[in-house]
């Protein structure tokens, strides 16, 4: 089992060097598909370690032999070489295959392999079509670098070599100044998350002398919540949580195969993944735990609201991420780390497939992304149309798509805790279902049926043999549509829990976080009527049009600004920053140091210039210095006796 | 350090340690006063010589061959010197310029 | 081992070269290619020193020692330690690098050009290897020699003001450094490095420290950085910052550390004070920097300030991660320089304001410019992260405020890092890049590939330098600690 994780791991990364060495010896179409094909393989790696971990299972207990059953394997630690060491420190470069780390490689590898077929021709004729492929194996690479690492420092290498990757590919057509600042932006954010995160592992490295995952259970106190503060700094910087969330959107900017890879499936994710991996220290730190799930609800919260406004087909759907993650933070942060393992893969499934489905619209319009110009789409690309229904519906948790499964365990935990504050979290939720209906279905309306407008007739081009995209395209597509509306099914909580019990050893419940099921009942049936009380009134405003939008111009000014975000951090960092580095420039290192050693000089110089008058050039004075010194000397020493 | 004091025929060392200081004043004062380059050089032998002279002396009144060979080397060095020196005065002899030291300041700061 | 006089070789050789080009009559092709050939010899020589060091013994190994000036104690004693291995793996690499850029570009004035880089080579070896601190400033001094000559003839326009500032700068630090090495030894009654007693004079330890503080340099003694890294040609600015600062961070590890305990302790905090200025100034100001070699060079002072605060961190996680640092920086600053050079050539300018865009149908410019800019920025899983990590970590230990300050400013690397990669490649052609104006040649990618090979061999296997540095703690010095008022 351990070197199908390997395989799964290197195989990405012979395609990025291969891809770089063999530069322009490799024609286009060969680049793509190396990396298609790599991605492919590694996940025949990553089913071959989930197999591998499965049979642990069943050989460690014989009654194990359906997922259904409570397994208790352990996870499988496999070292290639001591990466990094440093007197008794040592940390090897070593993969972990266990159930977590399982799920997350076939994720990962799976939704990834499906999307890299979907950019080959998503990105067929563009000019560097090569270097993109190099980049998104590298991307991949990354990410399942992050899901194998053993232990803490490698999962921050993978942390910090997604961020690369993302910063690759936001910013792949590099000619466009916002793409270049998109992805600056996206880097810089990830890497203060980073830095944070490298200050959790400091604090853990003094205090247990160790980066391994187990570690992490030795700590407690106020140890263990600067630990878990590092860790949610870098979890809510790479998952785009409130406060660290404004990289997300303009991440936009990226061709769309990226967005629905790193920027909703997999890496933006990948905060989750943290909490899950590391809620050991999590559960000493609850109150740390408790803050996780408060930005979730905020986020979740914060976004839905901001994606009403929005009108780039993109950004709708990026603010949609945010607020999805911002679910899977919420039931991490309540300890429910299966269900929002869970919803991290559902989304990873419709999610990617909105993105794709948009992607497929962006191409068929010659790259517009404009929803207020797209009405009508559906009558020129039904199979877009349905697809990106199925998507929909499984965002908005409508059964028996499979958001609804995962989305409503979720809020339904909040409500376990049983405290005040896990019903705000529930009501949050709730409130977020409402959100997430209206603002989906405001696109759907405002896109799909109808007629098609003006702006559609006239741009629409066919492509491929169906006329809506190359089968590389509809392919994905279609997998991804099939899987949002059944990938739910895994799992129901009140009845059936495979998923749960699979990731039970890595990543157990939290005593408190396991609802009843009248609860769980009653949630999802609140969730439900939310969302579909979302629909109706999209339906009404955008569909119908038999309610006005509601004009309240302030609150619109506010969202629109993105609660202003964008702006405050500017004015409280960037500009700062910059101020600061000027005024260093030319109130000290202008002035002082550069100028510090030339006024020295100057000095010197001058004082030469007083001591040369002494030379007069004439003999005779100097003999007299001289002859005035010897007697001077001579009564020194006369008077010193 | 033991001083072994010898018996001296003729005057004490005194004698000539001030005949010394005599001729390096006489020297010293040439060297202030006159303009001629050959005068100066020739005081400037003056000094040396009393020197040279209060070298030998204590070298005679402390018994220590030392400060004769110190003599022997200031000779030699003074015999180069002059060499030098009137090499410089026939120079600048040659060149028209007046012999007087006062007005050869080039080497003015 | 056997391989003793390996250790003498790695100083000779280059030397040797140095003054068969300069007195052989040859041509300007062939005193360049003699030059490289020196140069690759001497690579090869420190491969084989490499590969029969004994890393897991402790202790100076292939050492020679031959009397000098008996009376005073002096001898001539050279050896190697773990980490001196590796710093002269850096100077003959990169040194090879910069002699094939040399000659790649057809410096003019070849026989004096080469021979002045070789003996650069052979001194600066030499620095590394000393073990009698006499030796260790006769070649630290005779560093200075061939860059004097280097910056002032080959520079750019404003060459002399450069090269009057960097000599300054340097002796004065220097200076300082000779008093405190002859009081050292005249009361020690030894200059030997591997015998000599521990003092615990503080004066002793700010003579050492103000001399490797300019060398380095660190925070405020870098005035003369700046114009020396702009006006000297690029392959010496590569040298410069890439491998004769080391020597200054490596006086400190292997002689103000080991040598002044005490003072040490005392001075801890004010040198990781300095060392923090630096690195947060230095960020900043190459943040705001107008041009390649201005960020490039303030980031080097950035990370001049970052070692030292590893090696005065203290315990073991600092010093290692320190010296994986040095090797790691060593190599990006060298080759980022190099690329500066390379992207003058086309555009005469290293302005941001009059360049970019110059991703656009230059890949190999591009990757190679992206790779080193990554790796300089220490993304998780580079070489330079590695060392960042170990050295944040260490100085944790001593106080969070140091780490927490590590930590912002790699952010502020992120951000100055990703501006010059962004005006160089990216967004609208600039007004210097003409189209015509060409990828990175196959000889110009043969002297940088090795590099950069180099740095992703490290990444991939950091613990190569940070495990194979030290055996058990500091070079040893015998106990005893003369008291020297």
């Amino acid at each position: 089992m351990t070197y199908g994780a390997w395989i799964c791991l290197v195989s990405p990364l012979v395609a990025t060097i291969v891809i770089l060495l063999g530069g322009t010896t490799l024609t286009r179409r060969a680049a793509a598909w190396i990396a298609t094909s790599s991605v492919f393989v590694s996940f025949g790696g990553a089913v071959t370690a989930f197999l591998g971990v499965h049979g642990a299972h069943v050989a460690q207990s014989p009654s194990c032999l359906s997922f259904g059953l409570h397994c208790n394997a352990q996870g499988e630690l496999t070292t290639a070489w001591t990466w990094l060491a440093s007197g008794h420190f040592k940390f090897g470069l070593e993969l972990l295959v266990d159930p977590l780390s399982t799920v997350m490689m076939l994720i990962v590898s799976g939704v990834g392999g499906l999307i890299v077929l979907y950019s080959v021709g998503y990105m067929d004729g563009d000019n560097e079509e090569r270097r993109y492929f190099a980049y998104i194996a590298l991307f991949v690479f990354s990410m399942l670098m992050l899901v194998e690492g053993g232990n803490l420092l490698l999962l921050l290498v993978g942390w910090g070599l997604v961020g690369l990757s993302s910063y690759l590919l936001i910013g792949f057509w590099h000619e466009r100044p916002s793409a270049v600042q998109a992805a600056k932006k996206a880097f810089v954010m990830n890497a203060f998350g980073d830095a944070t995160m490298a200050l959790g592992l400091f604090v853990l490295i003094a205090h247990t002398q160790s980066l391994s995952f187990g570690a992490l259970g030795g700590v407690s106190g106020s140890t263990a919540n600067w630990v878990a503060l590092g860790l949610l700094g870098g979890a809510a910087a790479k998952s785009a949580q409130i406060p660290l969330q404004t990289w997300l959107p303009d991440a936009m900017e990226g061709p769309t195969p990226v967005s629905a890879l790193i920027h909703a499936a997999t890496m933006v994710t990948a905060g989750v993944y943290l909490i899950a991996r590391t809620h050991v220290v999590f559960e000493q730190a609850r109150t740390i735990e408790l803050i996780a799930a408060g930005t979730g609800a905020l986020t979740l919260l914060v976004a839905g609201l901001i994606a009403l406004v929005q009108t780039d087909i993109k950004r709708v759907i990026a603010y949609s991420t945010m607020s999805q993650i911002g679910y899977m933070f919420l039931g991490a942060g309540v300890g429910a780390y299966a269900n929002g393992m869970f919803h991290l893969m559902t989304h990873a499934f419709f999610k990617a497939l909105l993105f794709m489905t948009a992607g497929l619209a962006i191409h068929a319009l010659a790259g517009e992304q404009d929803i207020r110009k797209m009405r009508g789409l559906g009558r020129v690309m039904p199979i877009t149309k349905w697809c990106f229904l199925a998507g929909a519906l499984a965002l908005v948790g409508i059964p028996p798509f499979s958001g609804f499964f995962s989305k409503d365990s979720i809020v339904a935990a909040t409500g376990a805790l049983g405290t005040w504050y896990g019903w705000v979290f529930w009501l949050c939720g709730i409130v977020g279902a409402l959100l997430t209906g209206l603002y989906t279905f405001r696109l759907w309306f405002l896109v799909f049926p109808g007629e098609p407008s003006a702006f559609v007739r006239e741009h629409h081009h066919r492509h491929g043999r169906w006329g809506e995209g190359p089968w590389t395209m509809l392919l994905p597509v279609a997998v991804l549509a099939v899987l949002a509306t059944v990938g739910g099914w895994l799992q129901w909580a009140p009845l059936w829990h495979p998923f749960t019990d699979w990731l039970h050893y890595a990543a157990a419940t939290a005593e408190g976080a396991e609802p009843s099921s009248t609860l769980e009942y009653a949630t999802s049936a609140a969730t439900v009527i939310a969302g579909l009380a979302g629909i109706a009134i999209a339906w009404a405003i955008y569909s119908e049009r038999s309610v006005a939008i509601p004009k309240l111009p302030a609150l619109q000014r506010v969202l629109e600004n993105k609660f202003y975000f964008d702006a405050v951090y500017d004015r409280l960092f960037y500009a700062p920053a910059v101020a600061i580095a000027a005024l260093l420039r030319t109130e000290v290192e202008e002035p002082v140091i550069l100028q510090g050693g030339t006024d020295l000089g100057q000095t010197a110089l001058d004082a030469g210039g007083i001591a040369r008058r002494i030379q007069t050039g004439i003999l005779r004075t100097y003999v007299f210095f001289i002859a005035a010194g010897a007697a001077a000397l001579v009564l020194a020493f006369l008077i010193a006796k | 350090m033991p001083v072994l004091e010898r018996e001296m025929s003729g005057p004490g060392t005194t004698w000539y340690v001030a005949l010394a200081a005599f001729l390096f004043g006489i020297g010293a004062l040439g060297v202030l006063i006159r303009r001629n380059p050959l005068i100066v050089l020739l005081s400037l032998e003056l000094m040396l010589n009393g020197g040279n002279l209060a070298l030998i002396a204590f070298s005679r009144h402390f018994a220590n061959g030392a400060g004769q060979i110190f003599g022997l080397a200031v000779m030699a060095v003074a015999a180069s010197e002059v060499c030098v020196g009137l090499g410089l005065v026939v120079a600048i002899n040659r060149r028209k310029l007046a012999l007087d030291v006062d007005r050869l300041s080039e080497l003015r700061g | 081992m056997s391989a003793t006089f390996l250790t003498t070789l790695l100083i000779l050789l280059p030397v040797a070269g140095a003054i068969a080009i300069w007195l052989l009559p040859l041509s300007k092709y062939a005193s360049g290619s003699l030059a490289v050939l020196v140069s690759l010899i001497e690579v090869g020589f420190w491969i084989e020193q490499a590969s029969r060091f004994d890393f897991h013994r402790s202790g100076l190994q292939m050492s020679e020692q031959a009397n000098w000036f008996g009376d005073l104690g002096i001898t001539y004693h050279v050896g190697v330690y773990g980490f001196s291995v590796w710093l002269v793996g850096l100077t003959v690499v990169a040194m090879a690098a910069c002699i094939g850029y040399g000659f790649w570009v057809g410096r003019d004035r070849p026989r004096a050009y080469f021979a002045l880089m070789l003996l650069l080579t052979g001194a600066t070896v030499g620095v590394f290897e000393a073990q009698d601190l006499i030796v260790f400033y006769a070649f630290f001094e005779a560093m200075l020699i061939p860059l004097y000559v280097l910056i002032g003839v080959w520079g750019g326009a404003k060459r002399m003001e450069a090269t009057v500032k960097f000599v300054i700068y340097t002796m004065a630090g220097s200076l300082l450094m000779l008093a405190a090495i002859v009081v050292y030894g005249l009361h020690a009654g030894t200059f030997d490095l591997v015998d000599g007693p521990t003092s615990a004079s503080r004066w002793l330890f700010l003579g050492f420290m103000v001399a490797f503080a300019i060398k380095a340099p660190l925070f405020p003694f870098h005035g003369w950085l700046p114009d020396s890294y702009r006006e000297a040609p690029p392959e010496v600015t590569a040298v410069l910052s890439g491998v004769i600062a080391k020597a200054g961070l490596y006086g400190m590890l292997r002689i103000a550390i080991p040598l002044f305990p005490g003072p040490v302790n005392f001075y801890r905090p004010y040198v990781l004070g300095l060392a923090a200025i630096a690195l947060v100034y230095g960020s900043l100001l190459a943040f705001r920097a107008p041009d390649f070699r201005g960020v490039v060079a303030y980031s080097s002072l950035a990370q001049s300030g970052l070692i030292a605060m590893g090696l005065f961190a203290g315990p073991s996680l600092g010093r290692d991660g320190a010296v994986l640092q040095m090797i790691a920086h060593g190599l990006v600053s060298t080759s980022l320089f190099l690329v500066a050079g390379i992207i003058e050539r086309r555009t005469t300018t290293g302005e941001f304001a009059l360049l970019g865009g110059m991703a656009r149908g230059r890949p190999v410019l591009s990757t190679l410019l992206m790779t080193l800019g990554v790796i300089s920025l220490a993304v998780p899983g580079s070489a330079n992260f590695a060392g960042e990590f170990l050295i944040l970590a260490g100085v944790f230990q001593r106080a969070w405020w140091w780490a927490a300050t590590g930590a912002g400013a790699i952010v502020l690397a992120a951000m100055y890092m990703l501006r010059l990669i962004s005006a160089v490649l990216h967004e609208a052609r600039g007004t210097t890049v003409a189209d015509e104006a060409m990828d990175v040649r196959p000889g110009e990618l043969a002297l940088l590939a090795p590099l950069v090979a180099g740095l992703i061999l490290l990444s991939a296997w950091p613990a190569a330098v940070s495990h194979h540095s030290f055996v058990g703690n500091w070079p040893k010095q015998p106990s005893g600690t003369t008291l020297i008022p």
